[in-house]
């Protein structure tokens, strides 16, 4: 289960399963609180029950998103404690309500392909048909959903590569 | 327990976050789902189109909330589920007045620090000199 380590990445991925998946995926958001770990210091005990009133620290929160499809075990993770991220991320989730409810994509450009099929063909779905030219094969869309769905598992180690830089 | 409304929601919502301010542990957990079970989807037939993907008619879909508390703590009452539907037309003023509450209530979280980031971007800038 791989975190994303970008919000983009994990909602356009996310937008990807949906629009494969619409009947069985769920978004998932879990808040939760856990208490700030005690820091230890190396000095004596004493000092640290002394700080501890003053300085306590608040409970942490942290904010876990999860896309989940049943059917495939795809699971799409994205974690953030930031709370300058809590509105766009919502605002995330009611994207990804429109492929769930059925609805097509906004998009700013017009729609191209709306009125042959008058169902809202997601793109990857729209070439594959194109390549095998205007007979609708029973295979093209099942591809289109499958190119989507690998995008949408090898997207995962993308977040891993980051660099470690060194502390001074 | 049935469906609310998605104003009841907002208000049983609010109290579920309010619920959690102060305490130093727990968890609330927020699903959204496609609401498929008694909708009008035609049966699966011989079409090239599979009719889950591209329904007639948009779906609503179904939010939960809970705070994932457990069998035993049900009988106590602690435990606390909440669902509502929200109607395709009614997304985005929905999400928008989620965001609200999500964004009011998720207090725990780190609050935007600029002074402290401009401070690092400072440090990062003297040692990365040193080093070119």
């Amino acid at each position: 289960m791989p975190y994303y380590a970008s919000a983009d990445d994990w909602l356009r991925q996310s937008q990807l399963l949906l629009e494969a998946r619409p009947a069985t995926t769920r978004v998932t958001t879990k808040y939760s609180i856990r208490p700030a770990k005690p820091r230890r210091k190396a000095g004596g005990g004493e000092e640290e029950t002394a700080a501890d009133p003053a300085t306590a620290k608040p409970p942490r929160g942290v904010l876990v998103l999860k896309t989940f499809d049943p059917k495939t075990g795809t699971a799409l993770k994205y974690k953030t404690t930031k709370a300058a991220e809590v509105s766009r991320l919502v605002q995330g989730l009611g994207k990804l309500g429109r492929p769930m409810a059925g609805l097509p994509e906004l998009r700013d450009e017009p729609m191209l392909d709306a009125p042959e099929s008058g169902t809202g063909t997601p793109a990857g779905e729209k070439a594959a048909a194109a390549v095998g030219g205007d007979e609708k094969t029973p295979g093209a869309p099942a591809q289109g959903q499958q190119q989507q769905q690998q995008q949408a598992a090898g997207g995962g180690g993308g977040g891993k590569g980051k660099k470690k830089k060194g502390k001074r | 327990m049935g469906h609310l409304s998605n104003d009841e929601f907002f208000v049983k919502l609010q109290e579920l976050f309010d619920g959690r301010k102060g305490k130093d542990h727990g968890a609330i957990y927020l699903t959204q789902k496609r609401l498929s079970y008694k909708q009008p989807i035609p049966e699966a037939t011989t079409d090239a189109v599979i009719p889950e993907l591209h329904p007639p008619q948009p779906l609503p879909i179904l939010i939960r909330a809970t705070n994932g508390k457990s069998k035993e703590k049900r009988k106590e009452k602690l435990k606390v589920k909440l669902s509502t539907v929200v109607e395709p037309d009614a997304l985005p003023a929905f999400f928008a007045r989620y965001a609200d509450v999500c964004k009011a209530s998720m207090t725990t979280l780190k609050p935007r620090d600029r002074s402290k980031r401009k401070g690092k971007a400072k440090k990062k800038k003297t040692t990365a000199a040193p080093a070119a």
